[in-house]
């Protein structure tokens, strides 16, 4: 598969690294393992395969063999050769036709998942592209136009009639409710700043990418000396910088920091930072760890209904 | 230690625990090590961190089962594993904060390196980028502190201290640690099936060598 026009940032991303954080190797991963694991059953692949993570700008692909795809995500359009095909179903292409992903539009994330395996650099147990390391994916970087994508001729059976169920299909927005948990420096000096994050309405700011997401907003009351002894981060994490302008991490985001995690959004609502772009609108909801779970479950047996056995990350 | 104890906070697929030293930290993540309820165990530099999978376990499950694992911790401190010799090029074109940090310490640009690497330093967890390792020197020091702005870009193996606290680079990056040298040595490879070079709790020296067997061995390394 050839890269006629590779967009803003693309790059291979699958299931996360997992059970190496204390060597210092963040997650990495699909930032939206939702659309990734809907995209990857199309082709009939296991959910956490390699696929394609296209961000906010078009990208467009020539195939050189026929083949079939899917394309699950934030796209405004789909076209090959220039007609307008749906997502949520397997699409065949034939050899050199051209595949056109839209831009983002609401979301900020597109995954195209191809019924070949994708080749794609290991280490760690993982394959998905650590950007800022250089590692995993393709040559660990970002994909450019001109690169050529090698894939295996070897396609699993595709079923051309699986189609997403409309109750399962993510809705796309620049609005987003985020249910957070309580961080562990939430307490005594940080008490009320929790309460208050979920009071004000917060906007993606400028800097936003893999790594982590500058919260807009009235700003929190950050002590003086709001540095501490560095501790484990995770995806989802809230940290509280000394400028009160809370920091939300993304999937490469190292693995401990300095700051105080003010707040968690909680495991089920994690995939939604993947369509979190400059100018979204963001309003937390406290919730406790023990609602979360069973958040997570309900939500997990609802896809399991469709995607058999799944976890999100 | 019990599910409501304040040393432990719970979110909803990892918990945090406050440990009183490194020596219980090291301790309590060789303990954790041994359950595979834990999809990762991080070590901060006063507390540790469980992940687990919340289809499988409640929080408050996880929280119950971290503390029986860590009720009687070995405090096994890692003689084990022999110390870590780090050769360190501390030659100006590798340092750019040389005379900075000099100044600071109040000593001569020339005696840095061997004050430097007379220190025993301690590997006290790995963090920031894959490999990055933060070191504690067992001498006091005076706080150095950052760089008012952090560089752009740091080479990998650059050397950056900040007091009692030094750091290796694994990668070229952005960072805003002094830098007082490099070392030669790849801190993190991901060919190797133990792709990082340091682990917490070990202990490291840092060898003073010239800028020519700095450029031999990168040589070699890379080869």
């Amino acid at each position: 598969m050839k890269v006629v026009k590779a967009g803003l940032q693309t790059t291979l991303q699958g299931a996360p690294f997992n059970g190496s954080r204390h060597l210092g190797m963040p997650a990495a991963g699909a930032a939206d393992c939702l659309s990734l694991a809907l995209a990857n059953f199309l082709v009939g692949k296991p959910c956490g395969e390699i696929a394609i993570e296209i961000t906010l700008t078009d990208a467009i692909f020539e195939f050189d063999e026929p083949c079939s795809i899917a394309v699950v995500g934030a796209a405004e359009y789909v076209r090959i050769n220039g007609h307008d095909h749906p997502q949520h179903q397997p699409l065949k292409l034939m050899a050199g036709e051209k595949l056109d992903i839209g831009p983002s539009r609401p979301g900020c994330r597109t995954y195209l998942a191809i019924a070949a395996e994708i080749h794609a650099d290991g280490l760690l147990g993982g394959q998905s592209t650590y950007l800022a390391a250089g590692l995993g994916g393709f040559h660990g970087r970002a994909i450019k136009a001109k690169d050529i994508i090698p894939f295996s001729q070897v396609a699993p059976a595709v079923d051309l009639d699986r189609i997403t169920p409309l109750n399962l299909r993510p809705h796309y927005s620049n609005n987003h409710v985020l249910r957070v948990t309580r961080g562990p420096e939430a307490v005594k000096a940080y008490e009320g700043v929790m309460d208050d994050l979920c009071l004000r309405p917060y906007a993606v700011g400028a800097r936003a990418n893999r790594m982590g997401i500058a919260l807009e907003g009235a700003p929190l009351s950050a002590s003086e000396s709001s540095n501490m002894p560095s501790a484990a981060v995770f995806s989802g994490t809230i940290q509280l910088p000394p400028s009160g302008q809370p920091y939300l991490l993304g999937p490469d985001a190292q693995t401990t920091g300095g700051y105080p995690r003010i707040a968690q959004i909680i495991r089920a609502d994690r995939h939604l930072i993947g369509q979190l772009g400059s100018g979204s609108r963001i309003q937390f909801v406290h919730t406790t760890a023990e609602r979360a779970i069973e958040i997570y479950r309900e939500k997990l047996s609802l896809l399991s209904s469709w995607l058999g056995q799944i976890n999100l990350w | 230690m019990s599910v409501h104890d304040p040393m432990i906070h719970i979110c909803d697929d990892w918990i945090s625990i406050k440990l009183p030293d490194w020596k219980t930290i090291l301790a309590a993540q060789n303990a954790l090590s041994a359950s595979n309820h834990w999809t990762e165990i991080v070590p901060g530099l006063d507390s540790i961190a469980v992940q687990f999978d919340p289809a499988l376990l409640s929080p408050d499950d996880a929280a119950r089962m971290a503390s029986d694992q860590m009720k009687n911790l070995t405090r096994v401190v890692s003689h084990s594993s022999a110390t870590v010799v780090i050769p360190v090029c501390y030659d100006a074109a590798l340092a750019p904060d040389r005379e900075y940090v000099a100044e600071k310490l109040g000593i001569a640009a020339a005696a840095l390196p061997s004050w430097h690497a007379s220190q025993l330093q301690r590997v006290a967890m790995l963090g920031f980028m894959p490999g990055f390792a933060y070191l504690e020197s067992e001498e006091e020091c005076h706080a150095i502190g950052r760089l008012a702005s952090p560089r752009q870009l740091v080479s990998a193996g650059s050397i950056g201290i900040i007091g009692g606290q030094s750091c290796i680079y694994s990668f070229d990056s952005p960072g805003g640690w002094p830098i007082i040298g490099r070392t030669p040595l790849r801190l993190f490879d991901p060919a190797k099936n133990q792709p990082a070079l340091l682990a917490s709790g070990q202990t490291v020296r840092f060898q003073s060598i010239t800028k020519d067997a700095f450029d031999n061995w990168q040589r070699e390394e890379n080869a």
